[in-house]
């Protein structure tokens, strides 16, 4: 599903080069929940970025679903984050200016879909996240949780490839956040390919597979059986 | 399209400055629309058409000091030595010109007894070469005969020029008087007894001071009267558009020669003339098309603050958009499509708006009904100038990158 290869990530300016990404290989199966953790500044961000086809690497390949992404001109990368990428952002990141379902709709739209077909697709969405009743709210009328809900609707709508979420229970409290961990869950035991980017422990180990990026480059380590989804043995490992 | 959505965020979170900008796009169009009309009517009134061969045309003005004793002799040499300077076709003298500061009217009847006149119209004294020196053009009947004429001697009163027999009077005022019929051969009053014939009808002439409450531009009479040149009146010499300076120089000079008997008040081409009496309504188009460009400034200005600050305050948002999947493109069409609307609810509301200022200008300053066509050229202008100004703004909102998206707040 999403293969990287030797991916390196430089950003320079005047007086500096910062070395976000160095070489990075990291490859998620279809079907996968990934935990990808490190310390701040490890350059996880960087890595979703890139994933997420938000920013472009300085080298290496990646391919998408078996499409590879390198040289596409910015309306391409747009398209192809459009059809292929749901977003799960930590703070929520829905319109304020909209109700949930015109949130939901944003995506869609921009795929140019009939109406009927977007129409739904928005009550699908919400229904399996339990907001379908709420689809004419602001988001500002919501909970934190219910938010967040919202835009796992939201990224769920278009019927994306890869699930890309960036720590997506930082802005909630525990009980919020369980019952957001928990829609993760359902959705990747349905099928879903997901990478979640955290620094948070108890979270990653909820995974089916950890990776670790220090100093821009990736770890593997391997989680021990899911059943009690206890402790990590540390075998760090190139994968 | 993303109308639907775009207008119900203008609608739920952003009322204030959007009907901020709604009224001030619908003043603007108002008061563009109202000031497009109003030049527009002054650029046809400074268009209209005189009636006389302009290009051609020069004119001299005298006036007598003291006694003249032989008003009508010294016409005749004055017309003499006129006709006499190379390069001068024809001569005439008349009472009043097109243009001119002064105008000779009468009220018309078709009966003696009518209480009410028939029509109102400017009377033109003209001796024999009138006709072909200002260049009218006969449509029906005959020039004056020569009998016909009689010389107008002030000091007998006003009404002797009125004496005549026949007379010469527009196709507009043919129509008015005799409509569907021909008017050769009619009779007029000058509200006397006395009837007058007509025997011929020009094209057109028009009156000294143009369009009138009481009177239309071209209702105009033309009577076989020789006017000495004490009563105000002016030599007019038709020549080749070249020579028109130089003629009218010699002919000031020619005037001049007999001394301090009399002095040359005006002397000019008929575009001169026209330049001056248009002198106003042109001052009047430029400074209502100055007051319309220094508010559609303003108004562009305030669409460019408006949308600069929604890019700024959005920018999160729009980097969200990218993320989600939208192209520069369509975030640029985004902003376009925002201000596409409330451009148009300002239009609608201007165009009300306009009509409500027209009817208070018509009841104040006795304007004309606002022609539709100043609506869709308000519109128009208004629509390119939302367009233009958000332009920028919409350019700076579609270079936001994704990555905002990822970014801590």
């Amino acid at each position: 599903m999403l293969h990287m290869r030797t991916i390196s990530k430089i950003y320079r300016t005047e007086l500096v080069e910062t070395h976000a990404l160095r070489e990075l290989d990291l490859h998620v199966r279809e079907g996968e929940f990934v935990a990808v953790t490190g310390p701040s500044g490890s350059g996880k961000t960087t890595f979703l970025n890139i994933a997420g086809l938000l920013e472009e690497f300085t080298s290496g390949e990646y391919e998408l679903d078996g499409e590879s992404v390198r040289g596409l001109s910015d309306d391409a990368r747009s398209r192809l984050r459009n059809r292929k990428i749901g977003f799960i952002f930590q703070s929520f990141n829905l319109i304020s200016d909209l109700s949930l379902f015109d949130n939901v709709d944003v995506p869609l739209r921009y795929r140019g879909m009939k109406t009927a077909e977007r129409r739904r697709r928005i009550g699908d969405a919400l229904e399996r996240v339990g907001l379908a009743s709420r689809m004419g709210h602001y988001p500002s009328e919501l909970s934190g949780g219910q938010q967040q809900r919202a835009a796992i609707a939201r990224a769920l709508a278009g019927s994306p490839k890869l699930l890309l979420a960036d720590e997506p229970t930082g802005n909630l409290d525990s009980q919020m956040a369980r019952g957001v961990l928990e829609l993760l869950e359902e959705l990747h035991a349905s099928g879903a390919t997901i990478v979640m980017v955290t620094h948070d422990p108890e979270l990653a180990a909820r995974a089916q597979r950890n990776i670790h990026i220090v100093d821009g480059q990736a770890t593997d380590v391997e989680a021990l059986p899911r059943p009690g989804h206890g402790g990590l043995a540390a075998t760090p490992s190139r994968i | 399209m993303t109308i639907a959505p775009i207008l119900r965020s203008l609608l739920a979170r952003h009322k204030t400055a959007g009907s901020l900008v709604i009224v001030e796009i619908a003043l603007t169009c108002a008061i563009v629309a109202n000031a497009v009309f109003l030049i527009g009517e002054r650029l046809q009134r400074i268009q209209t058409d005189s009636g006389v061969a302009e290009r051609e045309l020069s004119r001299v003005q005298l006036a007598g000091v003291g006694n003249q004793d032989d008003p009508h002799g010294q016409t005749r040499e004055d017309l003499a030595a006129l006709r006499a300077i190379p390069g001068v076709d024809s001569v005439t003298i008349t009472n009043q010109v097109p243009f001119g500061s002064s105008s000779w009217n009468s009220s018309l009847h078709l009966d003696p007894d009518q209480s009410e006149p028939a029509a109102h119209a400017a009377l033109y004294l003209g001796d024999a070469d009138f006709l072909d020196t200002v260049g009218l053009r006969l449509v029906a009947g005959r020039d004056f005969r020569d009998g016909e004429f009689l010389d107008y001697h002030p000091e007998e009163g006003w009404q002797q020029m009125l004496e005549v027999d026949t007379v010469i009077i527009t196709r507009a005022l043919a129509e008015r008087l005799f409509p569907g019929d021909s008017a050769v051969g009619e009779v007029l009053y000058f509200g006397e007894e006395t009837p007058v014939r007509v025997v011929g009808v020009i094209e057109g002439l028009m009156r000294p001071t143009g369009d009138s409450a009481d009177a239309p531009g071209h209702h105009s009479v033309l009577l076989p009267v020789r006017t000495p040149y004490t009563i105000g009146g002016s030599y007019v010499l038709r020549t080749a558009p070249s020579d028109r300076e130089r003629v009218l120089g010699d002919a000031t000079e020619a005037l001049s020669r007999p001394g301090a008997s009399r002095v040359v008040l005006e002397q000019e081409t008929f575009e001169e003339l026209r330049a001056e009496f248009f002198h106003a309504d042109r001052a009047m188009g430029w400074l209502l098309l100055i007051v319309c460009g220094a508010l559609l400034i303003v108004t562009a200005l305030g669409i460019v603050g408006l949308a600069s600050f929604w890019v700024q305050q959005r920018t999160r948002q729009i980097g969200v958009r990218r993320a989600l999947g939208a192209t520069r493109g369509q975030i640029a069409r985004h902003f376009q499509v925002e201000n596409l609307i409330l451009t148009s609810a300002g239009i609608v509301l201007g165009m009300g708006l306009a009509y409500a200022i027209n009817a208070w200008l018509m009841q104040r300053y006795e304007l004309p009904r606002l022609s539709w066509i100043a609506l869709p050229f308000g519109a128009v202008t208004l629509w390119a100038l939302g367009q233009l100004s958000v332009l920028g703004p919409a350019r700076r909102a579609a270079a936001i990158p994704p990555a905002v998206a990822t970014r801590s707040v």
